[in-house]
């Protein structure tokens, strides 16, 4: 009915524990979505589900308007990027990125075009002739970037592609991959477990844990109006403060941004003392003890406070997120 | 002083190696008054290459042939159906776990001693028609080295990332061809190196080749290099020029051997 991907309800048990249970979720034609959670909670699973690198127990996966549950995985028109990488390591980069074009028989002379221009596109003509082994990480991401995008399919999955690069390159390469998918226009499902990167990338996030979404929205509503507490704490660093309200059924969240602090006694805060004081360069952060609870605040750069110093904080009243205990969902503003 | 005794315990390994390939060169090469000289000639005697035509005058080319075609035959027909099974052992979840069991099973033909097997071997040879028949021992040998290529090259499978062969899938790639393509390609060293080591099985085996092989017609070199031992003498000087003329191939065989084993079995030829 739709273009783009769609899953109905899909749940995948290894025995008898469900990796995936029950996940209905749909993306646009051309939307990047980001499926953001905990290692373990069955991202790579579902992933593969889709794929077709592993058989869903209940469920129908739909590409570009089709049932595509039962096909193989040759014969569903998506590409994939692996964490690892998964270059062919026998054959040269431009083998490697021409590969799926040799298995669809297309003639040499174009398929050596492509290999060109899609090389060209990412920065590795230099590097056509080597073998995987001789590139470093980076350069591996791109070449299986550049097998990923060369045949145009209709979808293209993948799972943690940064995370076996350093910090600056991961950051670097995120920017990349953006504006990449951005071009190309193809809709995109992509695995971490790093909120930065969700954040980043996604147009929807679907933020899981156990198997099941948690929430599937824009990062700024995942942000800002967190579904419950469980996406609450997971996204956004330093995480958001919890605090069980002891007079009522209610747990309260507030980001260390909403946090206002005082070296002075204001009316109607509440007095703390310093913990411990973060200095991150472009900002402080403090952690707060007022009697059993422990609140985490940002504070400018630069603020210095001493161990102990006695402080006055409130939340920010319009910020302050409101959740059932008992069911940690979040309760109507 | 350390270095000292490693090369004197090398030395004398290498002694005793090699000590009895010397005699069988030195008598391949002595004329049959030398052969027998007390004390024995160690060193210095007259070469000869009189024991090299008398070898190849009988029926010794007719037996070399025989075991390249045997060997040959039986390592490609062992690796054409071992190769798949292994493949199929190392990727494919079996109902119930059943690929432990299945493996156990193909190894465990080799726990027995393999001289009990020839009876019902014979006997059934005896009724497909196929004794004395270089066909019926080519099925023998693959048999027997089925089992070796199975768990070797299981074991090289087992040490491809799984994960290339699912980017080949999605790259649109079939089950076979992933085999054939992708997978072969990066455990080309096992390969080569399993493929010697049936060569060599079968290239040396005398055991089943005696009992199964009674006419000269599919006699290996083995048994017919023995068979120079009769009734009334025995030919010293040929059946040691044929016994070097035989292990020449082994000897090229275990040198490729060599080179692909250190590779085969260190895995960084497989991770990119
Ligand atoms: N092939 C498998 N066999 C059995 N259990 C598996 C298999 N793959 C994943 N699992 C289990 O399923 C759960 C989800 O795993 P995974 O999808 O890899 O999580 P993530 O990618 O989010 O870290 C984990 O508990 C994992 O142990
Ligand atoms: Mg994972």
């Amino acid at each position: 009915m739709s273009d783009g991907l769609e899953l109905d309800r899909i749940t995948k048990r290894f025995g008898t524990r469900e990796a995936v249970s029950g996940v209905s979720l749909a993306a646009k034609d051309g939307e990047f979505i980001v499926l953001l959670g905990p290692s373990g909670c069955g991202k790579s699973t579902l992933l593969r589900t889709i794929a077709g690198l592993e058989a869903p127990d209940e469920g129908v996966i739909r590409l570009a308007g089709r049932d595509i549950t039962h096909r193989e995985a040759r014969d569903r028109d998506i590409a994939m990027v692996f964490q690892s990488y998964a270059l062919y390591p026998h054959m040269s980069i431009a083998e490697n990125i021409g590969y799926p074009l040799k298995v669809r028989k297309r003639g040499q002379p174009e398929i050596a075009r492509e290999v060109e221009h899609v090389a060209a596109r990412l920065g590795l003509t230099s590097l056509l002739k080597n073998l995987p082994r001789q590139l470093s990480g980076g350069e591996r991401q791109r070449v299986a970037l550049a097998r990923a995008i060369i045949r145009r399919p209709k979808a293209f999955l993948m799972d943690e592609p940064l995370s076996n690069l350093d910090a600056r390159l991961r950051v670097e390469m995120r920017a990349e991959l953006k504006h990449l998918q951005h071009e190309l226009r193809i809709v995109t499902l992509y695995v971490t477990h790093d909120q930065a990167e969700a954040m980043t990338l996604a147009h929807r996030i679907a933020v899981m844990r156990d198997g099941r979404v948690q929430q599937y929205d824009t990062p700024s509503n995942v942000y800002h109006r967190p579904a419950n507490t469980f996406v609450a704490g997971f996204v956004g660093s330093p995480s958001m403060n919890l605090i069980e309200d002891p007079g009522s059924n209610v747990t309260l969240g507030i980001r260390p941004e909403d946090v206002e602090l005082s070296r002075t006694e204001q009316s109607g805060w509440t007095q703390a003392r310093v913990y411990v004081t973060e200095e991150m360069g472009n900002e402080t952060l403090v952690v707060l003890n007022a009697g059993a609870m422990r609140v985490t605040a940002r504070a400018g750069a630069g603020s210095l406070f001493d161990f102990d110093a006695p402080v006055w904080f409130r939340f920010r009243p319009d910020k302050i997120h409101r959740f059932d205990r008992g069911s940690s969902l979040r309760l109507p503003d | 002083m350390k270095t000292a005794l490693k090369y004197a315990a090398a030395g004398a390994a290498l002694l005793i190696a090699i000590a009895p390939v010397y005699w069988l060169v030195t008598i391949s090469l002595k004329r049959e008054i030398d052969q027998f000289a007390y004390p024995p000639a160690w060193f210095v005697f007259e070469p000869t290459l009189e024991h090299y035509s008398d070898a190849f005058r009988g029926s010794f080319t007719a037996f070399f042939l025989n075991s390249v075609t045997l060997a040959t035959g039986s390592t490609i027909a062992a690796l054409l159906v071992g190769v798949p099974a292994a493949y199929g052992l190392a990727r494919f979840d079996w109902p119930r776990n059943w690929n432990e069991n299945i493996a156990g099973w193909i190894l465990s033909t080799r726990m027995l001693p393999p001289i009990v097997t020839i009876v019902p071997l014979f006997l059934m040879l005896r009724e497909a028609r196929l004794l004395n028949s270089l066909v019926g021992l080519t099925i023998v040998y693959t048999a027997f080295n089925l089992p070796f290529v199975v768990w070797m090259m299981r074991g090289f499978f087992d040490e491809v990332p799984r994960e290339i062969e699912e980017a080949a899938m999605l790259d649109g790639e079939t089950a076979v061809g992933v085999l054939l393509r992708i997978v072969l390609p990066l455990v080309k060293p096992g390969l080569a190196a399993t493929a010697v080591f049936c060569l060599i099985v079968a290239w040396n085996e005398f055991l089943f080749a005696l009992i199964l092989t009674q006419t000269e017609s599919a006699m290996t070199l083995p048994v017919g290099i023995a068979s120079r031992v009769t009734q009334y003498e025995i030919k010293w000087g040929a059946m040691s020029a044929a016994g070097v003329v035989a292990m020449l191939p082994v000897l090229i065989f275990a040198s490729v051997a060599q080179r692909y084993l250190v590779r085969g079995l260190s895995l960084g030829a497989v991770k990119g």
